[in-house]
């Protein structure tokens, strides 16, 4: 009975969304930003401020892990728990 | 007379001739002494005078002729004179009465004169001299006395015919002074004369202005001009300089009029006065030089005044009425009338432009005009500072400004704030080293004006450009920053043309005045779309995402939510194929860009659609929310807006908003009270037409961003739970308390939020009606649970 066709072609439909990471928190547990921010080095979210997650599961922002592993002198720990911090493949 | 005698008979001199002889032998020299008419010629026989020397009665004879001179000038010369200067009928009556006047005193002081000279022989005679009056000669002496007479009977109205005499004659005067500068003008029509208003046969001009010179010759002798007329000379040539000034500069500010107007006083008014004077010419230069700097003086006042009525207007037309501003900037350095400007201009600034009839974008482009105005009319910027104070606290509450000024800043085409925007550049490179100048100009200082406020420098004043004054308004570029941001949001979410290249420029500029930090937000905005249409171009062009294969092409504006606005909340449910094709994109973002994921915002967005009806095509480009009420019209043709609201999650006021779109396209119809109906064929649309008056909404007006009001309710949440956390300890606070508890502990640390004490009056009477808190005797509590 109904005739009409709206979407027989449809040309295009564009949404609009906000990316997120995929993480177990929301801020950074070093600079204490949002993971979605940067770090305060940064000026650019996303690919240029990326995230790392170490084996004990635990992620930052890769410059300030690698920041506090550098000052680190005897033993790479992860700053929350304490394990070897070692980066997930 | 008689007892002055006896005494002189009594007295201690000693003379033995009869005093009835030497009082004739006095009466015949002095005739003036027994007659009760005006003195004739004094008879020319100095023996008399001898004699009375010889009696040493000099002295005493003296004093009786001057006695009666003032007797008789004060019965019967000086009633007389003013007694013509009433009941005058006409102009031209006057004229004639003042003349008639003049003369009568002229020819009557005259007749004294031979008495005088008399008396001046006698003392000549007896080699004797004194000081009457303050005067050395008695012909000095004679006309104090004449003066002082006359004008202690001055009568009330004497001016009215003064007044008349010098107007008529002052109007001939420019008639023949005309008349010999355009004489080939047609005058054919002509048959009143401009000057004396007879015909033009029985033209009188010549005779009033030989009456006119010779009255003023008689005046200037008797040294009565600027006593009688000076008063009315001046008031005469003011009203002539004020209809002068009106006249000429009527309405019209794109010329300048200084020298016209002086060269006007100088030629007529001075011309004329040289008439009036025309005397001696020793004393005339002297006086008229005194008259000139008097009225010259009052033509510069009388043209500040009038330039500073109209400046408003000047302001308003400002590029054009550049020569008015040149001209009031020299008649102010001239005059004392700079604070009669600031005060007139602040008026008419309140009256004409400060009220809620004006809209703000015709506020801000006077204030505009005003700075560019008052910054030629006064360097030093004290002047704008003072006068365009209440302009910029009444914009400072005017909730649209900042989204004018950022608006008009980024507008397209010609705009003054736009091109001061792309100026600005050269504007700041230019301030860079003032110092250095400063020093090597030093003799070239000058203070500030005595109304400058003290508390600036003048430096600041003077090198402050427009943008930063409107910026200023509010005192703090964050507010600008912030709007330009939620602006930039809406046109960017607006548009979904990913071009980027405008605006990438207008951030440029706006950098340049604002600085990087500032602007950083809207950098990654920028960044965010000129990003989105590179993965979207990428996911599309990547076989393995199988998205070029889908029923219709998707794509995305992805952000950086940190970044941007806090958007609006709202809800929808999209149709069930666009969600899956949403989740194929979603799907393919994330194999790019690992461990990231896509939240949807799915009222957002733009959707090109063809509808095909029975009898027509139609391609749109709508809202995701519009499409989705389209859409489900596809299934079924009747749809009341409570079904669509429960299908879609829209409420049911939002709905019928968007709803009107569709019938504004004449798609949808409304066929009862909120039951819309799809138009299948245009026949039946032309048979009931769209109603006239519905109100189609108007998309652009709508921002995807949350207001900056919503934004501000969020930021005063944080202190809720303070203040709760207060109440719970202590109980009972007041007002003033809370605000400084809060001061202390919530307004530390990064995040600072500010809130005056209105603010949080308002917040915690919120609270009230909401029951969430008690308000008695001017204390808060919290309600028992």
């Amino acid at each position: 009975m109904c005739t009409t066709s709206i979407f027989k072609y449809l040309p295009g439909w564009t949404g609009v969304a906000t990316w997120r990471w995929v993480a177990n928190d929301d801020n950074c547990g070093i600079c204490r930003m949002a993971f979605d921010g940067c770090c305060p080095d940064c000026k650019l979210p996303g690919d240029d401020c990326p995230l790392v997650w170490g084996q004990c599961s635990h992620c930052f922002h890769i410059h300030c892990i690698m920041k506090w592993l550098n000052s680190q002198q005897v033993q790479h720990l992860c700053p929350m728990c304490r394990q070897e911090w070692k980066f997930k493949e | 007379m008689e007892a002055t005698l006896n005494v002189l008979s009594t007295g201690d001199l000693g003379i033995s001739t009869s005093t009835d002889g030497v009082w004739d032998k006095v009466c015949l020299a002095y005739p003036l002494l027994t007659s009760n008419e005006l003195p004739e010629e004094c008879p020319d026989d100095d023996n008399v005078l001898k004699e009375i020397n010889e009696l040493k009665l000099n002295t005493f004879v003296e004093d009786i002729v001057i006695c009666r001179i003032e007797q008789i000038m004060r019965q019967k010369i000086t009633p007389e004179f003013w007694g013509r200067f009433s009941g005058r009928k006409t102009e031209i009556d006057g004229f004639e009465r003042f003349k008639g006047a003049v003369d009568y005193l002229y020819s009557s002081l005259a007749s004294f004169l031979s008495t005088v000279e008399k008396l001046e022989k006698l003392r000549f005679i007896s080699r004797f001299n004194r000081v009457i009056y303050g005067e050395d000669t008695l012909l000095g002496a004679f006309k104090v006395i004449m003066t002082s007479t006359l004008l202690s009977q001055l009568p009330l109205t004497h001016q009215v015919i003064t007044e008349d005499f010098y107007k008529v004659s002052f109007k001939v005067f420019c008639n023949t002074d005309k008349s010999e500068a355009d004489q080939d003008e047609s005058t054919e029509d002509v048959v009143q004369c401009g000057g004396c208003s007879h015909e033009i046969e029985h033209c009188r001009c010549q005779t009033i202005l030989s009456v006119f010179h010779e009255t003023n010759r008689k005046l200037i002798e008797l040294d009565l001009l600027e006593r009688l007329a000076g008063e009315v000379i001046t008031s005469l040539i003011h009203i002539r300089i004020e209809n002068h000034v009106q006249e000429s500069c009527k309405g019209s500010f794109d010329t300048s009029y200084i020298s016209s107007l002086e060269s006007w006083l100088s030629t007529v008014v001075l011309g004329w006065l040289t008439h009036v004077y025309s005397g001696n010419a020793a004393s005339t230069q002297s006086s008229i030089k005194k008259f000139h700097q008097k009225i010259s003086h009052f033509l510069y006042e009388t043209y500040t005044r009038t330039r500073i009525e109209q400046l408003f207007n000047i302001i308003i037309e400002y590029p054009d009425s550049q020569p008015a501003v040149e001209d009031l900037r020299i008649c102010l350095q001239k005059t004392d009338l700079r604070l009669y400007l600031t005060q007139k201009l602040q008026r008419a600034l309140e009256t004409r432009l400060l009220h809620p009839g004006v809209n703000t974008p015709d506020v801000l482009t006077a204030y505009v005009a005003a700075i560019r105005a008052l910054r030629q009319l006064d360097p030093t910027g004290v002047l704008l500072e003072t006068v365009t104070q209440p302009v910029r606290q009444y914009l400072r509450w005017r909730d649209d400004t900042v989204r004018c000024v950022v608006s008009s800043l980024t507008e397209e085409g010609p705009s003054e704030l736009a091109d001061e925007l792309v100026r600005g550049e050269a504007l700041q490179l230019d301030e860079g080293t003032p110092l250095d100048e400063d020093m090597a100009n030093w003799e070239t200082w000058n203070p500030d004006p005595v109304d400058a406020d003290p508390s600036k420098t003048s430096k600041s004043r003077r090198t402050s450009d427009i943008i930063s004054m409107l910026v200023n308004v509010y005192g703090s570029k964050e507010l600008f920053v912030n709007e330009y941001r939620t602006l930039l949001a809406d046109r960017l979410l607006s548009q979904f043309s990913y071009n980027t290249e405008k605006e990438i420029r207008y951030l440029e500029l706006l950098k340049l005045r604002f600085g990087e930090s500032q602007l950083h937000y809207c950098e990654v905005m920028l960044k965010d779309v000129y990003d989105s249409k590179r993965i979207n171009a990428h996911l599309h062009s990547d076989p393995n995402f199988n998205l070029d294969r889908q029923q219709f092409p998707s794509m995305a504006m992805i952000l950086s939510a940190q970044f941007w606005p806090p958007f609006k909340e709202e809800t929808l449910e999209l149709p069930s194929f666009v969600k899956e094709h949403l989740q194929i994109y979603t799907k393919a973002f994330e194999t790019l860009k690992g461990n990231r994921t896509l939240s949807w915002k799915p009222h957002l967005g733009s959707v090109n659609i063809d509808i095909e009806l029975k009898d027509r095509k139609i391609n749109l480009t709508v809202s995701p929310t519009h499409a989705t009420i389209i859409w489900h019209f596809q299934t079924k043709n009747q749809w009341t807006v409570e079904e669509l609201s429960q299908l879609m999650h829209v409420p049911a006021t939002v709905l019928r908003r968007k709803i009107a779109f569709w019938q504004s396209q004449g798609m949808l119809r409304e066929v009862s009270t909120d039951s819309f109906l799809l138009v299948e064929e245009s026949a039946t649309r032309s048979r009931c037409p769209v109603a006239p008056d519905m109100v189609c909404e108007d998309e652009e007006t709508e921002s995807a961003m949350a207001s900056a009001h919503d934004q501000r309710e969020e930021e005063l949440q944080v202190f809720w739970s303070y203040i709760v956390g207060m109440l719970t300890n202590l109980d009972l606070m007041p007002l003033d308390r809370i605000h400084q508890m809060l001061k202390m502990f919530a307004s530390q640390g990064p995040t600072a939020v500010e809130c005056s004490l209105q603010e949080l009056r308002h917040f915690l009477d919120r609270k009230v009606r909401e029951h969430k808190l008690l308000f008695s005797g001017g204390f808060y509590r919290l309600p028992k649970s």
